[in-house]
């Protein structure tokens, strides 16, 4: 393959245009979009994506061909499907098993009738609240073909930057656009650029921009799936990042998790090179970058950026004194601009639309503060005890409410909502009272919680809050790398006394115990791990304090979840004796006769809570 | 880094200058400000682990905490280092510390000059606080790299790669030395071992010494087959910790050359090693010492500050001291050592002095010689020694059923008495021999001297020249020439120095015109001569090929010029025409 010129790029674009257009004329009338992300494959895409490809070369008459896409985003309802065809407008089908897709072939595809039965409503609020701009290629691409990329308006940034724009201009346009960084610190991305060029220049180093896409939080996949659904955004924003910060030489930090994203993004990287848009001379003019995929050994905390330096560098994910900055002393105590997935994506659409265009979207004013608020778009994998649990972008300023009861769909069950954790482990819970708020980083850090990376899990009544807050302290004590005392002792010493609680000999004192080990976590610990490891406690005792005096004055899991702080127990009068509870109850702990009601041998029962899921008539309760 | 720029900051009030991107901690030292910590040591580089060490910094409305051990000063800084909020913070990291080690001493008492002596949080019984010191000790400044982390989290640890003994481990014990809990200990492995180098093998050894007590110039030396320097290239704490940086590990040993006139040998003696004398139990049972080794004990400077002490650390309650070891013994040196019974007799008093052992003298004659040394003798018996006239036969373990378990048993006949005795003792003193160095005969060589069948360098007469040898200016003195106590060497080596200075003081040295010549002109260089010479006058050149005579080394013998098979050599007024001449001359007058 020859490299690239830039006015090669608008000449690929129109002609890969041309090639997929849809016409009677043309060689395609029909276009299968198959979501193939990681949430898609496991729920069973692969199998419906051979069906179809068996049946689009059996009738050739169709004119049909599949674009195999990344994440559709809508997880619950995956597999997912979308069916173009001349004259109708797309359609989405979703819950798809094997059996059903030769229906929708024969009906839509060739006959051009709507298969309703599978088809995703069009009043479904899910996609109507979303704004896509990190996630603009959603099932427009196939993350493999970097001409699908190009025919998006790929590479036009780079190409505009590249050729009209001097790094200075890139750098003032993106200070411009507020964008501020979305792996969790929100640190003004323009501001680090031009601090790590700076850097630099006055040092004559040379430069690194490093990709974090060591995603850990439980919950989170944000970055996990752009990368496996459109690889060239995140390398296209890197590229732009290094020509403003003078690099020569990128990084990309991927989780070993992540097999799927790591084939594509290498998939991506090896076309790029083809294409000239990596290596010497990109697009013939002159500027040289090239980037390294560096796979993780399976530790969150090298996601912390010193110490996912020191992985880089072959050392031990052990994060360091933060007192020197990374972007003037990072890697190899060289000038370093480290970013995430999503913001390093979100680069080639301010490059393309413009700083002007970017701060409209969003909350607050940049144009003097550029902490002042918070621009553009976020990616939030919403997930927990909610209908429509999926991969959603939403513009920032969006409340929590919009986005559990409108593009989530409310509690599944008919349960009461309680609470939602936002910000992965360093983030909080926050409680119904405030499901207003507007989601932003700061009123999300006011309230005690972050906006993270982009998990954002959902609690119902069911959900009890210590034993949430013990969940997400026994995650960071697994994975804190136990190198300052606050971190390494304090979780500990958190942890011990949380169990404690959950098993009913908490104490009175356990409370302010918790609050002073938080208090010296957050103002001594080495790195953000342990600085804001205390938040999922501090919010759980700020908004729910009533729930730990519950366990440790009364003894009693309210939610019904802390297995040493209720029993089970039959409601004689709720109860038809149907005898179900006592079939299933794997101790035999239930015993009854038909018809009648049935009691619980408390003494036997090892609340496995089969009968409360089983019992059709509610009677089983938790006392 | 760019630190060259100086900046100011305020520790608790005092100002002070400095270059940017100093640590709190050494600022603080300078002022004499004392900063808490658990994991910082001025040879390793910062760490910021233990956090005992946080500080309030204040700049402009924002403050908070900081460890002082690496942050950078900036300027304009306002740093306190004992506020409230800073104790308030400490506090809780020493609450949490002590919960880990909760019976660790220096944590007990940090926390407890906080006010902390009991923490609510679930105790781990750990004396490993994870500071890291060891590691990076063992990394930064030996470079060993024998220990390392392993586990994350809680499970962090320090260990050795796999948890099996390090091969890279030199044993320095550098970790053992900076870790503040005493978790790593080390444990001196006290060998002696034949033809152990110096006389320290009662003590643990270091790998910077003074060779003796009594060296001159008494400095300390490096032992570069000890030094940690040597072999891995790190260390070098003790170039930081001198003061009048008077230590350089780049020096090295040289040759020197002097050019003298005339050389006093007092190269001395070597002391017996009785290993081989099986009997005795020398080195196989723990509490037999030499008689060297028994002063270095004595010595209140030594490794026991001069008490008796066995190796169990006990004190002996009865010592057999047994003379002529390796002296007076056909089978080893024929010759008496002279000295051996006098110091017997000085240990007899020493320990007399010391403790309430028993102590027995196991003599075949007693020669006390010397001036006022028989009333010495006396003294010790009226002191309580028992003395006992016979060749000690051998040193056995006692067996053990019997009541002197434990105790060596010492038997020989008593040859007073004409009875065979068996004494149990605690300790064994061995009075071994004197013996010449073991490079004698290389020096023999070197200063072409004689030694008497002893293997002492032999003087020129006996009586009538006991300083000199048969090589003009060179003198011996001391034990190198024979058994001698302290008075007859200073004797012995005043003689010699008088002698030494008296030439000095004519400034010239005269020559018995009987010399050898060697003519340049025939000799070819065979270097017969040269093997012959037993003065070691004659030179070889080299460069012209020929043999030179050494006229102030020549006696004027004869013997080289009898072997020259070209002739060459001639005795100067003695030459083979001029002694014909003589004869004729003789011979013609009969006629």
């Amino acid at each position: 393959m020859k490299k690239l010129k830039v006015e090669d790029l608008s000449k690929i674009k129109e002609k890969r245009i041309k090639e997929r257009q849809l016409s009677e004329a043309g060689p395609y009338r029909a276009r299968i979009v198959v979501h193939l992300g990681t949430c898609g494959l496991s729920a069973g895409a692969q199998s419906i994506l051979e069906t179809f490809e068996s049946l689009v070369a059996q009738h050739p008459e169709a004119k049909a061909y599949i674009l195999k896409c990344g994440c559709g985003g809508f997880c619950a309802r995956e597999p997912m499907v979308q069916i173009e065809t001349l004259g109708l407008e797309p359609v989405i089908y979703v819950d798809l098993k094997p059996k059903d897709v030769k229906t929708i072939f024969e009906e839509h595809v060739l006959k051009g009738s709507i298969v309703e039965a599978k088809r995703l409503s069009p009043e479904e609020s899910f996609f109507a609240r979303q704004q896509f701009l990190v996630l603009r290629n959603r099932g427009k691409i196939d993350p493999e073909n970097i001409e699908d990329y190009i025919a998006q308006d790929g590479y036009m940034a780079l190409a505009k930057v590249l050729t009209s724009m001097s790094p200075e201009q890139v750098i003032a346009e993106v200070k411009a656009s507020g964008l501020r960084g979305r792996g969790g610190g929100g640190f003004p991305t323009g501001i680090k650029w031009e601090t790590c060029r700076h850097a630099g220049e006055e040092r004559k180093e040379e430069r690194f921009v490093i990709c974090n896409a060591d995603e850990g939080d439980p919950g989170a996949y944000m970055d996990r799936s752009i990368i496996e659904s459109d690889p060239h955004s995140v390398i296209e924003g890197m590229i732009i990042g290094a020509y403003a910060i003078g690099s020569r030489q990128g990084y990309v930090y991927i989780r070993k998790e992540y097999p799927i994203a790591l084939e594509k993004l290498n998939i991506a990287l090896a076309q790029a090179r083809e294409y000239g848009l990596l290596g010497d001379n990109i697009l013939g003019t002159g500027f040289s970058f090239d980037i390294e995929v560096h796979r993780g050994a399976g530790a969150f905390v090298c996601g912390e950026s010193t110490a996912l330096m020191a992985s880089l560098e072959g050392r031990a994910g052990i994060p360091r004194a933060k007192y020197i900055h990374t972007v003037e002393y990072g890697l190899w105590n060289k000038p370093s601009c480290l970013n995430n997935v999503e913001t390093w994506a979100n680069i080639p659409i301010i490059i393309n639309k413009g700083a002007d265009w970017f701060t409209q979207i969003g909350t607050g004013d940049v144009t003097n503060n550029p902490w002042g608020g918070s621009k553009g778009t976020k990616v939030f994998s919403l997930t927990g005890k909610v209908k429509n649990t999926g991969l959603i972008e939403v513009p920032m300023g969006i409340t929590l409410r919009e986005i559990i009861f409108e593009i989530g769909g409310g509690i599944p069950n008919g349960k009461k909502f309680k609470t939602v954790q936002t910000g992965g482990p360093s983030g909080g819970f926050l409680p119904e009272t405030l499901l207003d708020l507007p989601v932003d980083f700061d009123s999300l850090t006011e309230a005690g919680s972050m906006m993270g990376s982009g998990g954002m899990i959902v609690g119902d009544e069911d959900t009890c809050m210590v034993d949430m807050a013990k969940y997400f302290i026994n995650f960071l004590l697994e994975e804190s790398c136990g190198k300052c005392v606050p971190c390494r002792e304090g979780l500990r010493a958190m942890h011990s006394i949380l169990e404690r609680i959950t098993k009913g000999q908490g104490k009175e004192e356990d409370i302010e115990a918790l609050q002073d080990l938080s208090k010296v976590m957050i103002q001594s610990s080495l790195c953000a791990l342990g600085q804001s490891a205390p938040n999922p406690v501090l919010t759980s005792i700020r908004y729910f304090r009533e729930e730990y005096e519950a366990h440790i004055q009364k003894k009693k899991c309210p939610a019904g979840v802390c297995p040493d702080l209720y029993e089970m127990t039959i409601i004689p009068e709720l109860c038809s004796g149907c005898m179900v509870c006592a079939r299933y109850c794997p101790t035999k702990a239930i015993s009854g006769e038909k018809q009648k009601p049935h009691q619980i041998d408390r003494s036997k029962c090892i609340k496995c809570n089969v009968c409360y899921s089983l019992c059709k008539f509610n009677a089983i309760k938790k006392i | 880094m760019d630190g060259k720029k100086m900046v100011t900051v305020k520790i608790d009030g005092h100002e002070i200058q400095t270059e940017r991107g100093t640590p709190i901690i050494k600022l603080a030292a300078k002022l004499g400000i004392y900063i808490p910590t658990l994991c910082h040591n001025d040879f390793v580089e910062p760490y910021g682990s233990c956090r005992v060490c946080s500080v309030e910094m204040r700049r402009g409305k924002r403050k908070r905490l900081v460890t002082a051990c690496n942050y950078p000063a900036q300027d304009g800084e306002e740093i306190y280092t004992d506020t409230e909020w800073v104790r308030e913070n400490r506090k809780l990291i020493l609450e949490l510390l002590l919960a880990r080690c909760p019976e660790v001493p220096i944590i007990k008492e940090m926390a407890a000059a906080y006010g902390v002596t009991e923490t609510r949080f679930e105790k781990l019984y750990s004396d490993c606080i994870n500071c890291g010191l060891c590691v990076r000790i063992c990394s930064e400044v030996v470079g060993a790299n024998a220990i390392g982390w392993a586990g994350r989290g809680v499970n962090r640890e320090v260990t050795t790669p796999f948890e099996i003994d390090s091969q890279a481990c030199i044993g320095c014990g550098a970790c053992a030395a900076v870790c503040p809990t005493g978790r790593i200990h080390i444990e001196p492995l006290w060998a002696l071992k034949e033809g152990e180098p110096r006389e320290f093998t009662l003590g643990p050894a270091s790998a910077i010494y003074i060779p003796t007590y009594q060296a001159v110039p008494k400095v300390p030396v490096i032992d570069p087959t000890a030094c940690i320097h040597f072999k891995t290239g790190g260390c070098k704490i003790c170039e930081h910790v001198c003061e009048p940086k008077a230590i350089d590990h780049n020096q090295e040993e040289r040759w020197e050359e002097f050019e003298v006139g005339q050389i006093l040998l007092t190269t001395g003696y070597e002391l017996f090693n009785p290993v081989v004398m099986k009997q005795y139990g020398y080195g196989r049972f723990d509490d037999v010492y030499t008689s060297l080794e028994m002063e270095y004990m004595f010595n209140a400077s030594g490794p026991t500050n001069g008490r008796i002490l066995m190796k169990n650390g006990q004190e002996p309650r009865s010592i057999g001291i047994v003379h002529c070891v390796g002296s007076r013994d056909v089978n080893y040196h024929p010759y008496c050592s002279r000295i051996c019974c006098m110091y017997a007799l000085k240990f007899a008093h020493l320990i007399r002095d010391r403790s309430e052992a028993k102590i027995y003298q196991f003599y075949i004659d007693m020669r006390a010689f010397g001036k006022g040394y028989e009333e010495f003798f006396t003294r010790i018996l009226d002191e309580g020694v028992n003395v006992i006239r016979g060749r000690v036969a051998e040193v056995v373990k006692a067996s053990p059923d019997k009541a002197n378990d434990g105790k060596l048993l010492i038997r020989c006949e008593d040859t007073l008495v004409h009875r065979f005795r068996e004494i149990p003792v605690d300790m064994v003193i061995l009075c071994s021999a004197i013996e010449p160095q073991r490079d004698a005969d290389r020096l023999q060589r070197l200063f072409s001297l004689s030694r008497s069948p002893d293997g002492f360098f032999l003087e020129k007469h006996p009586k009538l020249d006991p300083t000199a040898t048969p090589t003009d200016g060179v003198y011996i003195a001391g034990c190198c020439q024979g058994p001698k106590d302290i008075p007859d060497t200073v004797a012995q080596a005043s003689s010699a120095a008088a002698r030494i200075l008296a030439n000095i003081a004519r400034g010239v040295v005269e020559v018995a015109p009987i010399l050898a010549y060697i003519d340049p002109e025939i000799c070819a260089g065979c270097r017969l001569c040269l093997q012959l010479c037993p003065y070691g006058a004659i030179e070889y050149l080299e460069d012209k090929g020929i043999s030179q005579v050494n006229e102030a080394l020549c006696k004027g013998c004869g013997t080289c010029v009898s072997s020259c098979p070209s002739g060459a050599s001639t005795q100067r007024h003695f030459r083979d025409d001029q002694i014909w001449a003589e004869i004729e001359g003789l011979l013609l007058d009969r006629r």
